[in-house]
């Protein structure tokens, strides 16, 4: 959690009723899907304050609060009107000219959409407006009476989704916000980092009318929500220094993406081939023919090259000159940068050369201009093969995109016709044949068939499906035909969800990477200044030509320091693991979790649904006179009048073991005993012991098999007709077959496993001995699992809940990574970190080994990166020069960064290929 | 009197590059972004 701590937090919402850490917890979880993790909020009960990240919407945050039961209020208020702030670089300056009195930049918001600024209480708004108007920004002090108790936020039913808008406060006096649902799409070019990201929806952000952007980096698509005109988002995000063009149909966005990455990559070998020919042209003329020292002879061909040189850096290496002086007009600096600044460098020296040579002294007429165009055509070369291993990267989600059906065969008006998906309705009948995919989600209404939904579940065995039986879109019909009604259809259905969520995961930075993005930040300036000071020490302590290795130096410094190893290190990795894990029907929501999950040494289970079936079924049946099928049959007789979920297991397997149902009349249900009626003038009862005893019936004879029953955790019911006890059933909600089997995965991989149960000790005793559980918590109230959790944190543990997602939520919101198991539903997406699409506990140990696969490929990657920059850079620098006489060719230092990028890339591909252990073990569960 | 130029040069330029990535206009180095 360290890397979440850098964060500064502010004080953003007053509270009230929060008592506890459970609060506290209830509080953090609601807003996580606004801070992106419970991390990012800190709860002060003494204060009754909530602390939140600068950039949170607290219009949104309020509410959210508000509805978690805690009335909640933004503590910021309109304190000033603004005029002139437009972009980001304004709010910038205004929140560093107010530091003096916020005492951090992140104690003002800056609503760029109002032209308001929002102060806490206490700040002095005339000194604030000077303070701002001095920075450049005309300002004017608000009425203080009218927003001081701000009212609180009325409530908007259906902004609970809405995207979050930094410095948004609810209570400022302005036209509405905004709260259309409208999304732009952007197909984005250009952007390769996770820095560009923030620096994309900050664009986005400026734009007015946007509500929310959202940009992901393992599609290159860009979503701007809110009523914002495209065009005006395009430019948005070109002036950042990136190409965007808008999608007009989503679904083509994939082929878009597809066949842009394939011309950027023909274009870039293009560019790689010119600039390298010419870059070893020219060694090659330099070398062999002439000479890289000016001469009279050669001074008019060495101009001549250096124009040519000119041409082929501006045609292939434009875009990193472009990229640099939009870079630098915003006050940052980025990898082009430092290659503009390396290559011009090399050119500018070798022009003035070559044009002035009687300025140098002999030994420091040498031209580079090979060395400009080597460096470019080796980048290009190393972006090319970059782009090529990232697509590799995005497989899981092809992947998934390739599931979707184009067509359905639709029956209407009673007649069968294939028609593009797109245009299926709900209620609409479709017939599927065996070997064919379901275009849409839907609920079988004739005949039955086994389908194979592996693609969506990991589950590797197709399911057995009969009508009534809910089918998914993407699977695959393996057996009979049938027709389904579509319930669920376009960006509705379960798949369209799964491939929504994991591109957005694939996106989301964990908290390391967060770090990684800090580093690399201050970085590249940085290496600007150590360029500076490699070559002032070359000139004043170096050897002759001084200027020559002062310029070698210094070119070759700006080259090799490369952040962008380091930029990529946690993206990449992320995007593979994200996707491998969702390959084996764990969908992740959050970088966070995927980080967190590496590092789980508790896993808390709930009982019902998770380790077992999550409903009851009849486990022994055992008859004291007569056969097991006439013992079923009477208690399928009496139960079928009955609801209760004991007489469904009954009737269930009645029916499996094709016992059929005695006609029983006079039902009666008897509650906290059991069932009667009367069969051919006899009594029937079937239910507990102490009821059929007080009957006076002697149970005596079925002591043992009882006994069985309840060591296994189950429930016996004596049947007895008349005086005579029949046999008894013991239904019990069964343990899935692989739970043992997963759970041993989880002690293997040294994590310690827990159940909660609302069951009593005895009970849970018999499950946690048979699944091999370390651990029991019993008759716990679904309330206490949050506390529960919370407790095993305070003792140290990084525990995960694993729980169906529903009545577990608090729970699973409470723990470091919640896993909703098995119901691939929204709310149990939403409610979790983690969501598993197979009620499997392997899942749960698959996501942990996937994890800790990815923690330690972005460990590697970041490594490989320090190591890379720490080494490089001062051989770079000349250090060797004085033992070895060593200096690093500039052209060298291209290849070196270009392999430093490709190799992260390479590694972070490697992630693809790991497979969790005992895989088998799943298959053979199943 | 070259090499007092060249230093000051680099001095300037030194100066240059604090001033206008830390001191001016941003105080946030996290808006920068590496390209790669």
């Amino acid at each position: 959690m360290a890397e979440a701590e850098m964060e500064t937090l502010v004080p953003a919402l007053t509270i009230t009723g929060a008592s506890c850490q459970g609060c506290a917890k209830k509080i953090r979880a609601a807003l996580e899907p606004l801070t992106g993790s419970t991390d990012r909020v800190e709860v002060d009960l003494e204060n009754q304050t909530v602390a939140l990240p600068a950039d949170t919407d607290l219009a949104d945050a309020s509410q959210r609060v508000t509805d978690a039961g805690y009335p909640a209020e933004p503590l910021w208020q309109p304190a000033l009107s603004v005029s002139g702030a437009t972009c980001q670089g304004c709010a910038r300056k205004i929140r560093n000219a107010l530091e003096p009195l916020t005492g951090a930049p992140e104690r003002t918001h800056v609503d760029l959409e109002k032209q308001t600024i929002l102060l806490m209480p206490g700040i002095d708004r005339n000194e604030a407006a000077e303070r701002v108007t001095e920075a450049g920004y005309p300002a004017q002090p608000l009425n203080e009476e009218e927003p001081a108790e701000p009212e609180q936020p009325e409530p908007e039913p259906n902004t609970a989704h809405q995207t979050p808008e930094p410095d948004k406060a609810p209570e400022v006096e302005a036209p509405a916000p905004a709260s259309h649902d409208d999304q732009v799409q952007l197909s984005v070019t250009g952007a390769t980092c996770a820095s560009c990201v923030a620096t994309i929806e900050k664009a986005l952000m400026s734009v007015r009318g946007v509500t929310g952007a959202h940009m992901n980096l393992a599609d290159n698509t860009a979503t701007a929500t809110g009523d914002a005109d495209p065009d005006a988002l395009v430019q948005a995000v070109e002036s950042a220094g990136y190409g965007a063009t808008v999608i007009e149909d989503p679904d083509a966005a994939d082929e878009q993406k597809q066949a842009q990455d394939r011309k950027q990559y023909r274009d870039m070998m293009v560019k790689m081939a010119v600039s390298l020919g010419l870059g070893i042209g020219l060694m090659a003329y330099g070398m062999g023919f002439g000479s890289m020292m000016i001469s009279d002879a050669n001074q008019l061909t060495w101009i001549n090259l250096g124009i040519l040189t000119f041409a082929v850096m501006v045609v292939t290496g434009g875009h990193f000159f472009v990229g640099a002086a939009k870079a630098f007009r915003h006050h940052n600096a980025n990898m082009d940068t430092l290659i503009a600044l390396g290559t011009g460098t090399a050119w500018i020296y070798s022009m003035v050369v070559s044009l002035f040579p009687g300025v140098f002294p002999d030994m420091a007429r040498h031209v580079y201009f090979e060395a400009s165009a080597m460096i470019i055509g080796l980048i290009n070369l190393g972006q090319a093969l970059e782009l090529r291993a990232k697509g590799k990267t995005s497989e899981a989600v092809r992947r998934l995109l390739d599931l979707r059906a184009k067509t359905a065969r639709v029956i209407r008006d009673g007649e069968e016709q294939d028609i593009p998906v797109e245009q299926v309705r709900k209620g609409d009948h479709i017939r599927v044949r065996p070997g064919e995919k379901l275009p849409v989600d839907g609920v079988i209404v004739d005949g039955n068939t086994r389908i194979d939904e592996s693609m969506l579940t990991g589950e590797p065995m197709p399911v057995n499906k009969a009508s009534g039986d809910e089918v998914s879109a993407g699977t695959l019909n393996t057996h009979g035909s049938i027709v389904y009604e579509a319930t669920r259809v376009g960006s509705e259905t379960a798949l369209a969800q799964i491939i929504r969520l994991v591109k957005k995961a694939q996106g989301s930075k964990p908290a390391i990477g967060r770090l990684a993005d800090k580093i690399s930040a201050v970085f590249v300036p940085s290496v600007m200044l150590v360029a500076v000071v490699t070559a002032l020490a070359w000139f004043n302590f170096g050897p002759d030509p001084r200027v020559v290795h002062m310029m070698v130096a210094a070119t070759t410094v700006l080259i090799i320091a490369c952040p962008c190893a380091l930029g990529l290190a946690t993206p990449m990795s992320v995007i593979v693991g994200v996707g491998k894990a969702a390959e084996y029907g764990a969908l992740i929501r959050q970088g966070d979790a995927l980080q967190t999950a590496g590092k789980l040494d508790l896993v808390i289970l709930d009982k019902t649904g998770t380790i077992t079936e999550g409903h009851p079924a009849v486990t022994h049946v055992h008859a004291a006179e007569g056969g097991e099928d006439e013992l079923l049959a009477l208690a399928a007789g009496l139960e079928q009048h009955s609801e209760h979920p004991l007489a469904e297991a009954i009737l269930e397997r009645a029916k499996s073991d094709g016992a059929p149902k005695r006609s029983v009349i006079g039902f009666e249900a008897l509650n906290g005993k059991g069932v009667q009626g009367e069969l051919n003038g006899e009594p029937l009862r079937l239910g507990n012991r102490r009821w059929l005893e007080s009957e006076g019936i002697d149970l005596a004879g079925l002591d043992e098999a009882a006994r069985a029953i309840t060591d296994e955790a189950g429930t016996p019911l004596f049947l007895a007709r008349g005086g005579r006890a029949l046999g008894v059933i013991g239904v019990a909600d069964a343990i899935k077959e692989d739970s043992e089997a997963a759970i041993r995965r989880l002690h293997d991989a040294g994590i310690r496993v827990m159940m909660v149960t609302g069951d009593v000790q005895a009970t849970a005793e018999a499950i946690a001995r048979k699944a091999g559980i370390d651990d029991i918590r019993a008759e716990v109230l679904p309330e206490d699992k949050a506390e529960i959790v919370e407790e095993m944190r305070r003792k140290g543990h990084t525990v995960a809940m694993v729980g169906d997602g529903i009545n577990d939520a608090p729970a699973l919101a409470a723990a470091d990574v919640g896993f909703a198991i098995g119901t691939g539903t929204d709310v149990a997406i939403e409610s979790a970190a983690i969501t598993l699409m197979r009620g499997s506990l392997h899942g749960v140990a698959d996501a942990i080994q996937i994890s800790r696969a990815t923690v330690r490929n972005i460990h590697q990657n970041l490594f490989g990166a320090f190591i890379y920059n720490t080494l490089g850079i001062p051989i770079a620098a000349g250090v060797l020069y004085p033992v070895w006489g060593i200096l690093m060719s500039p052209i060298l230092a291209g290849a070196a960064m270009s392999l430093s990028s490709v190799t992260v890339v390479t590694n972070a591909n490697r992630l693809r290929l790991f497979k969790p252990r005992h895989q088998s073990e799943t298959q053979e569960g199943n | 009197m070259a090499t007092v130029l060249v230093n000051l040069a680099g001095l300037v330029l030194m100066g240059a590059i604090v001033w206008w990535f830390w001191l001016s206009g941003s105080g946030d180095a996290g808006a920068r972004h590496d390209h790669h």
